[in-house]
């Protein structure tokens, strides 16, 4: 995958007043949120504070109480998490979620969208085109494996790889599907110092490129050094927003989430 | 030499329900104990049409598995959504109905009394009347079952299963539709299971009930457990040894009173030591958890 290759026309994801409610409590109230292309938005918060609830809500996972999510004119309400990845929104899982049994290409070659052979009836009736793009489609995973320092690795089973190694593989999942929004809940955490920068520097070609990237983090260094802008939620809201240097020498940031 | 052909028509038949089965338990990881339904209803629906309308066999056997399929998304369409043990009883009352009904329903069925005079399969004017010619019709149709299934699922349509089984929610969020890949695995299996029930009606020429069983069910299951499963060469191992496992006891000339009891106590400590001891089966790919 060439990462200097430009991607155009991607649309504004946007969250208007989202509400969930789970029984009487708010684990997202009224959150308001633009993630423009281009721009690597973080979002940071304490435990609780309803980072993934978003994401979950973005993805189609849970549906809001109330309030609206937008990708440019499209409101995403009532669409399935299938048909939302379809539309370009990738997500990588706090637990990363691998498929433990297939291989390291096997989990990249799942990823790739509108294959033949994917119906099946295609593999028997349409046997030649199968075997052709499933013959491409191994050299563009090799290539997304390569990118991510996995080649090495493309026939270990993804249960044998080790945690950095997986989240690796997560977001070459999420190039082959060509998320052009890409949703990263904690793609630091627990990653091995020289797998922490390939990931960052992932990062920053993938919004280069056009793409938004979008990522919930609890490691501050990494968050002053990729993210452009910066929300930190607490209790659900959106209590402080700006400039990472900003966000992060704010009273209300070092008060909620520093706790000093 | 015509027992001989007897236990390979059997393996035939066993073959292509393990593979049907395989399709839904070791590559989509859903545990279903309805199976024998649809082997049931491949087998009735075949004979109905060749005892009450006189359909040759080759045109009865794709009408019975149409009849399968269609009656496969009565529980597949409510019950894919389900999760794990709920799914699993929601086959288990699928399997109970279509039991309930070959046995109660008696005008349309013959319930208990069961089915007899089931015409031989006849192609082309060659009558499969020999045990060698029926067993090369058994053989025939589970290597294209073998076939077909070694195609689809080698390819992203197998790969997709395979990452449903995984992680179901982790395959949603790469775009796949997992309830109609699930779905569409299930009327696989119940399609491939009812040609499996009409090459066993066109054979014993006689049925009843109490070869569609749940007890029936759960044989295939423990096929698949022992042999393995999520692959292609597990079913049939699997399928080799219990099809033959009651033969070896018959040589070892044990009392016709106890030999059924005994090979249930084998298949149970057969079981029990995969369990313990290869969770993935003898040859499979994939541990059912």
């Amino acid at each position: 995958m060439d990462l200097s290759k430009r991607c155009e026309d991607v649309p504004t994801l946007e969250v208007r007043n989202l509400t969930r409610f789970f029984g009487g409590v708010a684990a997202v109230k009224d959150v308001s949120i633009a993630f423009p292309p281009k721009r690597i938005t973080a979002l940071i918060g304490p435990n609780g504070a309803g980072k993934t609830t978003l994401f979950n809500l973005i993805c189609g996972y849970i549906a809001p109480t109330r309030g609206e999510i937008l990708l440019g004119h499209q409101s995403l309400r009532g669409l399935k998490p299938w048909q939302i990845a379809r539309l370009g929104i990738g997500r990588l899982f706090q637990d990363v979620r691998v498929f433990g049994k297939l291989t390291a290409l096997e989990n990249v070659l799942v990823a790739f969208p509108n294959q033949v052979g994917e119906r099946f009836w295609e593999p028997v009736v349409r046997r030649a085109q199968t075997l052709k793009m499933q013959r491409q489609n191994v050299e563009r995973a090799m290539a997304l494996l390569e990118l991510v320092c996995l080649a090495d690795r493309a026939n270990t089973t993804a249960e044998n790889l080790s945690y950095g190694q997986q989240k690796l593989l997560a977001i070459a999942r999420l190039l082959a599907m060509d998320a052009k929004i890409l949703l990263l809940d904690e793609p630091a955490s627990g990653v091995h110092p020289a797998v922490l920068e390939t990931v960052m520097n992932l990062m920053t070609s993938l919004a280069k490129q056009g793409r938004t990237v979008v990522f919930i983090e609890h490691n501050i260094s990494v968050v002053l050094e990729v993210a452009h802008w910066v929300y930190v939620l607490d209790d659900g809201e959106v209590v402080a927003f700006g400039l990472p240097d900003e966000v992060i020498h704010d009273r209300v940031t070092r008060e909620v989430y520093l706790g000093v | 030499m015509n027992y001989l052909f007897h236990i390979l028509v059997m393996i035939g038949i066993y073959v292509i329900l393990t593979q049907s089965l395989n399709l839904v338990m070791g590559y989509t990881g859903l545990l279903s104990v309805c199976h024998a339904a649809f082997y049931g209803i491949g087998a009735y629906a075949s004979t109905l049409l060749m005892t009450g309308w006189g359909v040759n066999f080759f045109v009865a056997l794709p009408i019975a598995v149409i009849v399968s399929v269609l009656l496969s998304f009565v529980v597949s369409i409510p019950s894919l959504r389900l999760k794990g043990d709920y799914f699993v009883l929601a086959t288990l009352g699928f399997q109970a109905i279509i039991f309930g009904i070959m046995y109660n329903w008696v005008s349309f069925t013959r319930g208990p009394y069961g089915i007899p005079g089931i015409p031989i399969p006849t192609l082309f004017g060659f009558a499969f009347d020999s045990p060698a010619s029926y067993t090369l019709l058994s053989l025939g149709l589970a290597a294209l079952v073998v076939t077909f299934i070694y195609l689809i699922t080698s390819s992203q349509f197998g790969r997709v299963l395979k990452a449903i089984r995984e992680d179901e929610i982790a395959t949603q969020a790469l775009g796949r539709n997992t309830v109609l890949f699930k779905t569409t695995a299930f009327a696989l299996g119940a399609g491939i299971a009812a040609i499996a029930g009409s090459l066993y009606a066109g054979y014993v020429r006689y049925i009843d009930p109490t070869s569609f069983t749940v007890a029936e069910s759960l044989f295939l299951v423990t096929i698949l457990a022992i042999g393995g499963s999520g692959n292609i060469q597990g079913p049939v191992v699997g399928t080799i040894i219990l099809v033959l496992l009651p033969e070896v006891l018959r040589f070892l000339r044990i009392p016709d009173t106890i030999a059924p009891n005994i090979r249930m106590m084998l298949y149970a400590l057969a079981l029990i030591l995969v369990v313990i001891y290869r969770p993935r089966g003898i040859a499979g790919e994939y541990g059912f958890e």
